[in-house]
């Protein structure tokens, strides 16, 4: 079987335009709706999150679902109408609270009139996140100024060992799949109410690592066979070539990767459920993005340009 | 066949050490692994105070550190991080109210004088809250701290405290009117001093106070937060007018760390700087452990499927790869420990990324030792230029992934820079591992086993027949 990447460029493209534009528009919803890309989290908002669950080792604690009704009623009392408010768990056992940011006492009161309006809660299956708001922001801040510098040392880094335009388009390849992992849990935070915390931060940051090694391994072959080609050969047909005597690798790398992510994702619990989808759906696009987009781009630019700048860099 | 014995003998030795490092050194878990309170402390900025300095922070530090062994938590940890704020991990607390309460308090620093006719009483409880002092230190620094000793020592401790208060008069000198407290070897050169600078309001009612009870046998109570940090007496020739000119050495049988240790405690009380609980995340403590196990059996089998994978379709060098895995997840864990990595969330993402790219080193290998081998190399040959040319992808994909894991680390907080640490030493040692592990075992199959060296089809399933011949 051989693949050419070239011959259906159009395709690939295609493909990738309709669904950075599809991530595009739910994120520019997100942003009408929430002021945020993505439907943000208490890391990045501020706030408090408290989690708590019935104790059911006391008898008739548990009997019922718990009241939702009855809990925001109780937060109305206290000026706390704004909150959101969810029973989860299986048999509505677990109550999720978010409100504004509450301090020691503010949050003990009300943690004193949850437990007597609904039962006795287990501490030890407790949850209390309090985040200040500049938090957030110096997370959020410092992450993406890290991203920024680390995309500028992988450029410089990239255009020394092979040329300044490979590393242009392993950013943008990479850029892409940002994008698309963005864009999916925009979709999500519109329909499912999926938030997004620190954590997916640190899942984009693992998904930009993997889809900068995985193009860099193709551009490695390409640099290899245009050395051992003829100069007059057209670069596309080295970019097929190269791609299809990297197939397997890229194949198999991508299915030992994902094998313990999509375990994770079905067989895991609910903690690392999104991070584990998250990490899933980027390494998957940066495969794709890798062998469909950052060669045949780097071939359509390359075939554009005069005969003598095509890569002559050294071999190691 | 020499280096490879060497080289196998060397990886031989790191493993063991690995394991036993593992062994002695258990990997810490993270709060949101295994349950407890983290509260994130910044120190406010004051008009008086646009800017805090790092030896502000120190002594708010310290503040903080004297508030939390207070609480009696096992294990405690407080650390500053970047230019404001102080991170205190208290695993396993159950009752975060309490933590909260206690750590954002303003820090309080005061001088009492003694009443009279408690000279006895005093000397009683003071030398029984040095002891319990000591005790807890002791029961802390123990290789396995035991809480429930802890929470005793610390509550007898509280107990102590709290009998010590009522010797003293009102508070009659704060922390506000103190200037400066430092450290300072004595002029004799043997032992250390703290001396104590007032503002000119301070420097009288220092004055006052020292009058008061100099040559009388009672002492002058220095309290932090209302626990008494300090009882130096004054000496008899002080008292006609007190130790006036608003400075004063506090000597006694200091070491360099006690002198120190008190200046510090001095500074802190005398900041007037407010702190504030920016961040609080507290874990029950059974919470998310059920939900992380069940992802850790869950990506356990995902890898055992990795290794199924590789046996099935690269055969003998496959499964040679799994056991360079086995040595690289090993090594890896033992240096997280040895740098004193806190494993968390971000910090397995690094490790399962690490993991894969691990897998692809080899997978990158294989796939050129199996092109060398169908365009008729011998399996020596095809071997040792499937190394040799898998190289330069091995170094640049790792090398960018290094790129970013040092930019992420250098600039990133928290969260990220956890993920930086992790996913660069495992970058690091993967490298490491693919070249030298697999290979020298692959020379070692290759070499030292002539029956394997017959049978490329471990190597590479349906060589085609030209390539076999080739081979023999």
């Amino acid at each position: 079987m051989k693949l050419s990447v070239i011959k259906q460029q159009r395709l690939w493209w295609t493909v990738s335009a309709v669904a950075v534009l599809t991530c595009a528009i739910a994120i520019g919803l997100c942003l009408v709706r929430f002021n945020a890309p993505l439907r943000p989290g208490l890391d990045f908002i501020g706030g408090t999150r408290l989690q708590l669950a019935r104790d059911c080792s006391i008898s008739a604690n548990c009997d019922e679902a718990i009241d939702v009704a009855a809990v925001r009623q109780l937060l109305d009392a206290q000026g706390l109408g704004n909150s959101s408010i969810q029973a989860v768990g299986k048999r509505q056992q677990e109550l999720i609270v978010r409100t504004r940011t509450l301090d020691v006492d503010a949050r003990e009161r009300l943690q004193g009139e949850l437990t007597e309006a609904i039962g006795r809660f287990d501490p030890a299956l407790t949850q209390i996140d309090t985040v200040g708001p500049t938090i957030g922001r110096e997370l959020f801040v410092s992450g993406v100024l890290a991203l920024m510098v680390s995309f500028f040392g992988i450029v410089v880094y990239l255009s020394t060992r092979f040329q300044l335009d490979y590393a242009i388009f392993a950013i943008l390849a990479l850029l892409h799949d940002v994008a698309i992992v963005t864009g999916v849990f925009a979709v999500l935070g519109l329909v499912a109410g999926t938030e997004v915390n620190s954590l997916f931060l640190v899942a984009l940051l693992t998904v930009v690592g993997f889809s900068v090694n995985d193009t860099v391994v193709i551009y490695d072959r390409i640099r290899e066979v245009a050395n051992q080609r003829e100069d007059d050969t057209p670069f596309g047909a080295i970019v097929d070539d190269a791609v299809n005597q990297t197939l397997t690798r890229s194949i198999n790398t991508t299915l030992t990767t994902l094998l313990p992510l999509l375990a994770i994702f079905f067989f895991g619990g609910e903690t690392l459920q999104d991070f584990a989808l998250a990490l899933t759906i980027g390494f998957a696009s940066g495969a794709y993005s890798s062998i469909f987009l950052a060669s045949t781009l780097l071939a359509l630019w390359r075939e554009r340009q005069p005969a003598t700048a095509i890569a002559t860099s050294d071999e190691t | 066949m020499q280096r490879q014995r060497l080289t196998f003998g060397l990886m031989l030795v790191l493993a063991i050490a690995a394991i036993v490092v593992l062994v002695n050194l258990p990997l810490s878990l993270g709060l949101d692994l295994r349950g407890g309170a983290q509260l994130t402390v910044q120190v406010q900025p004051t008009d008086e105070i646009p800017n805090i300095n790092s030896d502000q922070l120190d002594a708010v530090k310290s503040v903080l550190e004297n508030r939390v062994n207070g609480l009696g938590v096992a294990e405690p940890v407080v650390q500053t991080v970047g230019e404001d704020k102080i991170v205190v991990q208290l695993p396993g607390v159950s009752d975060p109210e309490q933590a909260e309460r206690v750590l954002g308090g303003t820090a309080q620093l005061e001088f009492r004088e003694q009443l009279r006719d408690t000279e006895d009483a005093f000397a009683q409880l003071f030398s029984q809250q040095r002891l319990l002092l000591f005790e807890i230190d002791q029961l802390r620094a123990a290789d396995n701290p035991d809480p429930e000793a802890i929470a005793e020592g610390a509550d007898a401790l509280e107990d102590a405290n709290r009998a010590l208060l009522p010797l003293f008069g009102e508070a009659l000198l704060s922390g506000r009117e103190l200037r400066d407290a430092r450290a300072e070897p004595l002029q004799t050169g043997n032992g250390w001093q703290v001396t104590l600078r007032f503002n000119p309001q301070g420097a009288d009612a220092f004055a006052e106070l020292t009058r008061n009870v100099a040559g009388t046998g009672r002492t002058l109570g220095i309290f932090l937060d209302d626990v008494l940090v300090s009882a130096p007496s004054v000496g008899a020739q002080y008292a006609d007018r007190g130790i006036t000119g608003g400075s004063a050495v506090i000597s006694g049988n200091f070491s360099a760390q006690d002198a120190q240790d008190l200046a510090i405690q001095l500074r802190g009380g005398s900041l007037p700087l407010p702190v504030a609980i920016v961040e609080n995340r507290t874990v029950g403590s059974t919470l998310g452990r059920d939900s992380i196990q069940r992802s850790i059996y869950a990506a356990l089998a995902g890898l055992l499927l990795v290794l199924v994978f590789m046996v099935v379709y690269y055969r003998l060098p496959g499964a040679i790869a799994n056991v360079a895995l086995t040595i690289y997840a090993v090594l890896t864990l033992a240096a997280y420990a040895l740098v004193g990595v806190t494993l968390t969330l971000p910090g397995i993402a690094g490790f399962i990324l690490s993991i894969g790219m691990a897998v692809d080193a080899n997978v990158l290998i294989f796939e050129r030792t199996r092109e060398e081998l169908r365009a008729g190399k011998t399996l020596y040959r095809g071997v040792e230029s499937g190394f040799y040319r898998a190289f330069s992808s091995i170094l640049d994909s790792n090398v960018t992934t290094l790129i970013a894991c040092g930019a992420l680390f250098w600039l990133g907080s928290g969260l990220v820079r956890g993920f930086a640490l992790t996913l660069g030493i495992g970058v690091a040692i993967s490298m490491f591992t693919a070249l030298t592990c697999s290979r020298t075992l692959m020379l070692i199959a290759v070499l030292g086993f002539p029956s394997v060296r017959r049978k490329p089809e471990l190597f590479c399933p349906k060589l085609s027949l030209a390539a076999k011949t080739a081979q023999m």
